[in-house]
């Protein structure tokens, strides 16, 4: 045996297993990249853009900041749906007129809960790092917030539904925690512990709404955030 | 001990056992007829709800009259640098038992990190005081006995809200326990003096509380019910920590019909 065909028998099982993962790994690239969802990230991209240039925006009144955030979930949430679910088992429930108050006090309560509770991240970037087309009516996209401060990064992933065609959020998750979720635990807890009294949860939800209207949440101004 | 102080601790005990599952009897458990209301107590799994509500304010009220006020202090007197000292000074003790769930788990990768987390830490970290090893590549990452029974496919049984412990369950509280016996520091002053793990439970405590200030005070005033949103918050951060951060997203309800109308897809965290 010459010393070129040892060389070759001694390595062709080495260039034949790299041969196969090239193939393996170029296989199943396009896979993967077709399961990609360019047009959720986008929306994605376009909707944090505008909720964190709200709240950033040092010159809007407390109300206006509001309206302008309202107005920004009215054409990107789908709130009938995250209505429904934070009722769980309760969903059927109320009567249309109840349904209808429900679901204008969902509507504020989400507005002034979360222009709270997002004063955190006024000024910071959103980065897009992936997304997933979830059966033929659903996304979910991953992301997450730089800080400029060296804070560790939060991840955030968004969970769209098709309405109509075009993409709504469903749900967010920050640092593990779903949103809706939350609140549908402690939507349904009320109701459980009023003896299944649907109005128990309106009137709840009206205290809450009527607490951050006088001024009883946490301040959320641009500047006061750490 | 003599046989009568034995004794008594012995009766206490059974009585304080007597009282949880009397009031846990007493837990609302909703007519069998009112299928709803049937399917929203098993959702919310929390039979002992009463007596863990009951817990639950009296750890507030505890919270307000002492534990918010020392950390609100806290934060406010001892500089930053100080109390991150403290921190990592803390998290390099619990080292031990990360590092044994990581190898129960077979996380050998974060087994690795652990153990060179633990000798970066303490040698040029100054015992722990500083934390250079997460510049250098090795960032920190918690394990505990409760998400060790998970990994092993352990169920988190129902809710349970204890005093000056908070929010838990079977699992995670049976992991409590056995992560005690993970810790070379228990073996240490098993015969006392206590002073040393105590102070090492309270400071813990204080600095958590201080860490967490403005967040629980948002939920707090932000949730239409703060008990059953802390419960929920228990549950997804629990659900996050097991899985490392990588939740699947396998898991998640079906909602593509879901309206008023449609039939309810189950909770994202399925009870085992």
């Amino acid at each position: 045996m010459s010393p070129l065909s040892f060389l070759r028998s001694a390595f062709m099982p080495v260039a034949f297993s790299f041969a196969l993962v090239t193939a393996v790994v170029s296989a199943s690239m396009p896979a993967q990249a077709a399961n990609e969802d360019p047009a959720a990230e986008k929306f994605v991209g376009e909707i944090s853009t505008q909720a964190i240039s709200i709240i950033s925006d040092k010159s809007l009144s407390r109300p206006d900041r509001e309206a302008a955030f309202g107005k920004l979930l009215d054409g990107s949430a789908d709130m009938q749906r995250i209505a429904a679910f934070c009722l769980g088992q309760y969903r059927s429930l109320p009567t249309e007129a109840q349904k209808n108050e429900y679901l204008g006090l969902v509507r504020n309560f989400v507005v002034k809960v979360y222009v709270t509770r997002l004063s955190d991240y006024h000024d910071e970037k959103l980065q897009i790092t992936g997304s997933q087309a979830k059966g033929a009516n659903q996304a979910i996209v991953t992301s997450q917030i730089n800080f400029t401060n060296g804070r560790q990064p939060v991840q955030v992933t968004w969970w769209l539904v098709k309405n109509n065609g075009e993409y709504k959020i469903f749900d967010v998750n920050v640092v593990g925690i779903w949103l809706a979720q939350e609140q549908r635990s402690a939507f349904t807890s009320v109701i459980s512990n009023h003896n299944g009294d649907f109005s128990a949860l309106l009137s709840h939800l009206n205290t809450q709404i009527a607490d951050a209207d006088a001024g009883k949440l946490p301040p959320t101004a641009a500047g006061a955030a750490q | 001990m003599t046989l009568l102080t034995r004794m008594a601790n012995l009766g206490v005990k059974a009585a304080a056992f007597g009282l949880i599952l009397v009031l846990a009897a007493c837990a609302t458990r909703p007519d069998p007829a009112n299928k709803v209301a049937v399917q929203a107590y098993e959702e919310t799994n929390d039979p002992a709800e009463p007596l863990n509500r009951y817990f639950f304010e009296l750890n507030r009220f505890f919270d307000i009259i002492l534990i918010k006020p020392v950390a609100t202090w806290y934060q406010g007197v001892v500089p930053g640098f100080a109390r991150n000292g403290v921190r990592h000074f803390l998290d390099n003790l619990d080292s031990p038992v990360i590092l044994a769930n990581d190898s129960l788990q077979g996380e050998w990768d974060r087994a690795g990190v652990t153990v060179s987390r633990f000798g970066i830490n303490t040698t040029v970290g100054v015992l722990g005081l500083f934390d250079p090893a997460t510049g250098w590549g090795y960032p920190q990452h918690r394990e505990d006995f409760g998400q060790t029974l998970a990994v092993w496919g352990s169920g988190e049984g129902p809710y349970i809200f204890l005093p000056i412990l908070g929010p838990s369950n079977p699992r995670d509280l049976t992991g409590f326990v056995v992560d005690d016996f993970f810790d070379p520091l228990t073996y240490i002053y098993w015969n006392g003096p206590y002073t040393v793990p105590v102070t090492r439970f309270v400071v813990n405590g204080i600095d958590v509380r201080s860490r967490n200030l403005d967040t629980l005070d948002q939920i707090e005033r932000t949730s239409v019910d703060y008990y059953a949103t802390v419960r929920s918050l228990y549950r997804q951060t629990r659900a996050n920590e097991i899985s490392n951060g990588k939740s699947t997203n396998e898991n998640l309800p079906d909602i593509d019909n879901l309206n008023f109308d449609t039939n309810e897809p189950q909770a994202v965290a399925p009870k085992k």
